[in-house]
């Protein structure tokens, strides 16, 4: 297979895409996954007004394509001055598109929480933010790694739109080997063998932490 | 902006709405033919649909179509734009549709499959009156979910230049230099499309706890 | 194993001849040998584990026996007649329509109403005239006392209702015998009456039944005749005064000795 060799060849290209495709997706799935917990407070918050916002801004994610939303921060916001990078408009996308997903898986797992541990914390004279970051969240988070997961692959896989922005992602450096050397079908089997490749190191990571948490009970 | 871009944009989305519900409706027989395969181990079959559902669950759409566009000519398969980007979003919804056919197949009742035996059903007729009607009951509100993340994921045929919702109103954006108000007209769009899916899932939601309710 | 006379003048319904059954290393049925006569009840009694559902299971083959053959009115089950190929899903179909089945947590259909989970096989298996099966699933529904309930879903009904539901099901095949896999065991003690008075009528009309039941007073009252199985052999076997009075095994004594202690 001559491709393969055109696109080892130029595997320093595909692999700072792939880096590219690495940083974007892991700072994404961080900074959306601790905001997303802020945002799950807000979601199962006593106070009406912070919920009835919190939902609006889920709901509206959810029904918005990602790529649209890329859109919009990479040709819109310069309507209103705010100019930025295609790489860090594509960054802000995928944390503003995956907050309102971590948030609801977050809050779905919190919704099925045994009440007693909610109780017994209260018992204890636990409140307010205090009960939520030392009784609620951590038992939260466990419950939901696995969701977790799914929604860091979905990030990975979001990514890849960015290519239309632009951005020198994996999918983009495949783009670009296919283009010059015209090897389609070796450029992008190898680009989805490294997502394929990155997908399954998450799902072993989760199943690690999942055989963990089951130790620890 | 125009009223004939707001039409084009309108046009785009007539495009995402045809080409998500033809990778839909081949979609889903598609996987609950592969979650067979897999459900009754058929051999080297049934591992060739556990890579293919672990592949395709890890690539995203976008790669998915210029892989599909792009490299099957190569190997002398040559599609379309428009069937390029059926096949790719078709390949893709009925991954995630193996998945959800197996699940409600692994949790079928043995007790039920055996009565039908009992009465003396062959297995055509087994699958067909008992376990299909229960089946598409229990994968449902599932399949209904994953149509949604499908609409979702269509803008990615933009790669294959094809004028989604998306891509249209982007053109119109670049051609007035004044992007805000198409992608508006787009997110209205796309929130209208949305919107049937997951009212549909809320409807099946309310009917299933009216269900339960009434079991009490 | 002498039933009484006018029983054995009565034609066989079916014979079971040398049934053994394992699942891997543990052997659940040694040599069973079973013969009902037409209008026989038949209650299969034993403790829990004695292997008596599995070998009813494998009177319609639901489950296959390793050994031994199984006749219904003179024609082999699962094994075909030339040779000893094992029938294909549609033969057994065909002979499993002549023996109803009530099962022990009903499975009912629950994507269908009442009346169309008892229509559902005489109209799609056996091909009946869907007027002529709706007016006689009508009467079923009637006789096992459920007639207001045909419109509803199974989930709806209480465990009796659902049972009764059961029996009008397996009748309307119009089968040569009707089998019972502990039907009032999943029942809740106050609807078991409402079961066991269905099936006292039916074995009172003349009905074929092989019974797998753990309702003592039912067997003593109803059974022409009880077979008592332990650990997957028939231990004892005659009539229900003779059984129940003057057991001739101790292992007979003392599953009897418990279950009149409950």
């Amino acid at each position: 297979m001559n491709g393969f060799t055109i696109v080892w060849d130029n595997r320093d290209v595909l692999l700072s895409g792939f880096a590219n495709t690495i940083a974007l997706s892991a700072i994404a799935a961080v900074v959306s996954l601790v905001l997303g917990a802020l945002l799950a407070m807000a979601l199962m918050a006593r106070s009406k007004a912070a919920r009835i916002g919190a939902t609006v801004y889920v709901d509206a994610m959810r029904c918005v394509p990602f790529l649209l939303l890329a859109y919009l921060i990479y040709y819109g916001l310069p309507s209103f001055g705010i100019r930025m990078s295609n790489w860090t408009s594509g960054l802000i996308a995928l944390i503003v598109y995956n907050v309102a997903y971590m948030a609801e898986l977050l809050r779905a797992a919190w919704a099925n929480l045994p009440k007693e541990s909610i109780e017994a914390g209260h018992a204890f004279g636990f409140h307010g933010l205090k009960l939520v970051r030392r009784i609620i969240l951590p038992p939260v988070f466990f419950a939901a790694v696995p969701m977790i997961g799914n929604q860091t692959i979905q990030i990975i896989k979001d990514s890849a739109f960015l290519t239309i922005i632009a951005v020198a992602e994996l999918t983009q450096a495949a783009m670009a080997i296919q283009t010059t050397y015209f090897v389609p079908f070796a450029s992008f089997v190898a680009a989805i063998a490294l997502y394929w490749i990155t997908c399954m190191a998450i799902e072993t990571g989760v199943a690690f932490v999942g055989r963990v948490a089951k130790a620890r009970q | 902006m125009t009223w004939y871009d707001v039409y084009a944009i309108f046009q785009g989305a007539v495009f995402t709405v045809s080409i998500s519900l033809a990778s839909i409706v081949i979609g889903l027989p598609l996987g609950l033919g592969f979650a067979l395969i897999r459900w009754s181990s058929v051999p080297v079959l049934d591992r060739f649909v556990v890579v293919y559902v672990s592949v395709i669950r890890a690539s995203p759409a976008v790669t998915l179509a210029l892989l599909i566009f792009f490299a099957l000519p190569v190997v002398g398969i040559s599609l379309g734009a428009v069937t390029a980007a059926v096949v790719t979003l078709t390949l893709s919804t009925a991954a995630f549709n193996t998945e959800i056919w197996r699940g409600a197949l692994m949790s079928f009742p043995r007790e039920q499959l055996e009565s039908a035996r009992a009465f003396g059903m062959t297995r055509g007729l087994r699958f067909r009156r008992i376990v299909f009607p229960q089946l598409v009951h229990s994968a449902l509100p599932a399949l209904v979910n994953e149509m949604t993340l499908q609409v979702k994921s269509s803008p990615a045929i933009a790669v294959l230049g094809l004028v989604d919702i998306t891509r249209a109103a982007s053109r119109v954006g670049a051609r007035t230099y004044d992007p805000l108000p198409p992608f508006v007209v787009a997110l209205v769009l796309y929130s209208l499309i949305v919107a049937v899916f997951v009212m549909t899932q809320r409807l099946i939601e309310r009917r299933r706890a009216a269900e339960m309710e009434a079991l009490r | 194993m002498t039933p009484p006379m006018d029983d054995a003048e009565a034609p066989v319904v079916l014979a079971a001849h040398g049934v053994s059954k394992s699942f891997g290393a543990n052997t659940v049925l040694t040599d069973m040998e079973l013969t009902v006569r037409k209008g026989e009840t038949v209650c299969l009694l034993g403790p829990s584990g004695s292997g008596k559902s599995t070998f009813l299971r494998c009177l319609n083959w639901l489950e296959e026996p390793d050994a031994g053959f199984i006749v219904l009115k003179g024609q082999r089950i699962g094994i075909r007649p030339s040779g000893n190929i094992v029938m294909n899903d549609r033969e057994l179909a065909a002979i499993r329509t002549r023996i109803g089945m009530v099962f022990q947590h009903f499975a009912l259909w629950p994507h269908l109403t009442v009346l169309e989970n008892v229509m559902e096989a005489p109209i799609h298996v056996q091909r009946r005239d869907k007027a002529e099966v709706r007016r006689e699933a009508e009467a079923l529904l009637q006789r096992v006392g459920i007639a207001d309930k045909a419109g509803q879903y199974p989930a709806r009904l209480s465990g009796g209702q659902k049972q009764r539901v059961g029996i009008a099901r397996a009748l309307a095949m119009k089968p040569d015998l009707l089998l019972f896999d502990e039907p009032t065991s999943a029942l809740d003690p106050e609807l078991v009456g409402e079961v066991l008075a269905v099936m006292k009528d039916l074995a009172r009309e003349g009905m074929t039944m092989v019974v797998v039941t753990h309702e003592m007073a039912f067997a003593r009252d109803v059974a022409s005749r009880v077979v008592f199985l332990d650990q997957g052999r028939i231990v004892e076997s005659g009539a229900p005064e003779e059984f129940f009075t003057r057991p001739k095994t101790d292992r007979a004594r003392q599953f009897l000795l418990r279950y009149s202690a409950q």
